[in-house]
């Protein structure tokens, strides 16, 4: 009795410090649920904590909203704790006030050359703010201009105008056979598919630089010209305060021909129910050579003085950013990395969107990208403004620029 | 024992049983609120140390046309609230508390909106209130009206608001019916035999002896009114151009980019308005204590 007694302690114990030795990560992951993302992750922590069993276990905390996500690493941070262990922000002039925070890990600390070669060129260097770099590129995007070309046939264009003169033509033509041309928006905090079709505008004025110029250089003034054009006369009529499920709700039901968004709305079940889904065509504006593009997700660690920690920390984040690991993901979702793999898509839509992304062609930022939240929502504010006729294209600029935070 | 003086077993007593509620109060409002007091006079973007600003976030505040344009808004909403909400709600509890036939049924009905999602009602309103929706179709066919997109007209955007709304008066309606129905029934019948008509005796008997329910109920619906958030937010952003914002959403923005003093700034503002509108409502009525039924 006495032995047995004596053998289930020496257990108890042993498991115990088995326990103890084990490192436990919490991962705040926002690719769970209905993300397209959310299968391949789970099996990739599943077969780490296998692979790493009795040493390390990533334990996901699920964050299917994003927004109030977002709202959780900002409140966690100022409250002077890391969110989590692991964790993604959308890294833009209002989030990289985070860098300042020695809550997060500063990878350039912990990096190897060989870590450091699996990242697409540039991409750790758009990640660093005066040679620090608190989060990794891990999602990117290019957010270019989607044509439904069964409804560019139905307006007797075969192909797309290889000039805008040329597209607006085709514009009036598609309203003749009764479609709004594009699927526009004020509304939401971000005004999103009409800020994608203003930062080309932009972009096409005033070169890939443009967002270092004052926001009432020509360049946005003109793009402000022309997205109020988009809005007054090429859109559907509630454009004006719309939000973004309207706006896509809108090219889903073939009300619209025209359409804006990333590779991620390419893997939506709604989408490839449509119809024309096989006849969609992805380009920038007609006779541009720029893609717009963004870091859609970076990657955190929460900063610690426990060395076994911090060392499992680093070993979670390589295999996840592992060529391996990405190709899996992406392959799964379709979602563009900036970890370099040898993946390549072959459904049309995430064949398209790397065939453009692979270019070459020069990038720039979005507007929401380059300029911050604050920007943004003044952006969304004043277009209603703007659209509405209250305000004409040089107040329009005025106003943003007095919110950019430089 | 002297009068004037508390026995100690009392007095622990008390304390025994006060200090729950007094640590919840403590943390969970006194703290945030002196947080929040103290932050609005700082700069601080909730990363690394706060700076004294002074009263710099106030002049900023006031001087901030949005903020101005969100502050009518809740006034707006205030006023609609106290003064149009809460008489209909009055009007519907005078009418139940008749008991018409199926008025159990009527007194459900209309308190059924209080508990549905917000969001889920603020979602059906924005379909309702679509340039393709139920609305205008309904005008369109009635009366040849063109198709209005009514959530995007900052002509409109704020009436449209406020109009869905209505649905809730359920809320208060439970509250004045609860109080109209205890009304004794001895007065109505006095008043009979002295001729008093119908109306008569729901203008100097109902009312008469509703009116602390109806300061408690329009202190409620004011209050809520100038802290509304969730159903603007939802059915349009406060948008377009900013002609629905209020102090609410303009705080929740605020903090968004991460700007927390003037998110602090607008939220003391908040609470100095709503005690305002408070005190103001008790001067106004003149009731001692507007929260007197509530309490009873």
């Amino acid at each position: 009795m006495a032995l047995c007694i004596s053998l289930c302690a020496f257990a108890a114990g042993a498991a115990e410090q088995k326990a103890q030795e084990e490192i436990v990560l919490h991962w705040a992951s926002i690719w769970v649920g209905q993300d397209s993302k959310a299968p391949a992750c789970a099996e990739l922590v599943a077969a780490f904590n296998e692979q790493n069993a009795g040493k390390i276990r990533v334990v996901v905390d699920p964050q299917p909203d994003y927004n109030a996500y977002e709202q959780t690493v900002r409140t966690s941070l100022a409250a002077g704790s890391a969110p989590a262990d692991i964790f993604t922000i959308k890294l833009n002039p209002t989030t990289e006030l985070f860098y300042q925070s020695n809550l997060l890990l500063d990878f350039n600390s912990v990096m190897t050359d060989d870590w450091k070669a699996t990242f697409a060129e540039g991409t750790l260097e758009q990640s660093e703010r005066d040679g620090v770099l608190r989060s990794l590129p891990m999602e990117t995007a290019i957010l270019p201009i989607w044509f439904n070309m069964d409804a560019f046939k139905a307006a007797g264009y075969d192909e797309l105008p290889d000039t805008w003169e040329g597209m607006l033509e085709a514009f009036e033509a598609l309203k003749k056979v009764g479609y709004a041309p594009t699927s526009q928006m004020t509304g939401d905090t971000n005004a999103w598919t009409s800020m994608i079709w203003f930062s080309h505008f932009a972009v096409a004025n005033g070169g890939v630089n443009v967002w270092d110029k004052p926001f009432t250089d020509k360049a946005f003034v003109d793009a402000a010209e022309k997205i109020k054009m988009m809005v007054t006369q090429y859109s559907t009529s509630d454009a004006i305060n719309l939000g973004a499920g309207g706006s896509g709700g809108h090219f889903l039901a073939g009300r619209t021909a025209v359409f804006s968004n990333g590779p991620w709305y390419a893997g939506r079940a709604d989408l490839a129910q449509t119809p024309f889904f096989s006849s969609i065509k992805i380009a920038n504006l007609p006779g541009e050579n720029f893609n717009i593009s963004r870091l859609q997700a970076n990657i955190c660690a929460a900063a610690t003085k426990d060395k076994a920690k911090l060392e499992a920390e680093v070993a979670f984040l390589k295999y996840l950013t592992s060529a391996e690991s990405i190709k899996k993901i992406a392959g799964a979702s379709g979602a563009f990395f900036a970890i370099k793999t040898d993946y390549v898509p072959f459904a049309s839509l995430p064949a398209q969107f790397a065939a453009l992304a692979g270019s070459g062609a020069p990038t720039a930022y979005d507007l929401e990208a380059a300029l911050g939240a604050e920007a943004t929502l003044e952006f969304t504010q004043q277009l209603s403004a703007l659209c509405l006729g209250q305000i004409d294209a040089k107040t329009f600029c005025e106003r943003v620029e007095a919110k950019i935070d430089r | 024992m002297r009068r004037g003086r508390i026995p100690a077993s009392t007095l622990t007593g008390r304390i025994v049983f006060l200090l729950p509620v007094a640590v919840l109060f403590v943390m969970f409002f006194m703290y945030p609120f002196i947080f929040t007091l103290v932050t609005s006079f700082s700069r601080w973007r909730g990363i690394g140390s706060m700076k004294f600003e002074g009263l710099g976030n106030y002049a900023k505040l006031l001087s901030d046309p949005t903020f101005r344009l969100a502050l009518r808004n809740n006034i707006i909403w205030a006023l609609a609230q106290g003064f149009i909400q809460v008489p209909l709600a009055c009007l519907v509890a005078m009418l139940l508390v008749r008991r018409p036939r199926g008025w159990k049924f009527l007194r459900t009905v209309y308190y059924l909106p209080n508990v549905i999602s917000t969001v889920a009602l603020a979602m059906v309103w924005v379909a309702f209130y679509n340039t393709n929706g139920p609305l205008n179709i309904m005008l369109s066919k009635l009366f040849g009206s063109p198709m209005r997109n009514w959530l995007g007209n900052p002509g409109t955007a704020l009436g449209a608001i406020i109009f869905q709304t209505v649905i809730y008066i359920g809320y208060f309606m439970i509250i004045i019916l609860a109080t109209a129905m205890n009304i004794p029934k001895t007065l109505y019948e006095a008043a009979e035999i002295d001729g008093a008509s119908t109306f008569q005796q729901e203008i100097h008997i109902t009312l008469a002896m509703l009116k602390g329910t109806l300061v408690t109920t329009m202190t409620l619906a004011m209050a809520y009114g100038i802290r509304h958030f969730e159903s603007t937010f939802i059915m349009t952003g406060g948008g377009p151009a900013y002609a629905t914002t209020t102090m609410g959403i303009d705080l929740y923005l605020k903090m968004d980019a991460l700007r927390y003093s003037e998110a602090s700034t607008a939220g003391v503002f908040l609470i100095l308005l709503g005690t305002l509108v408070i005190t103001l409502l008790r001067r106004i009525f003149g009731t001692d204590d507007p929260m007197s039924d509530v309490a009873q």
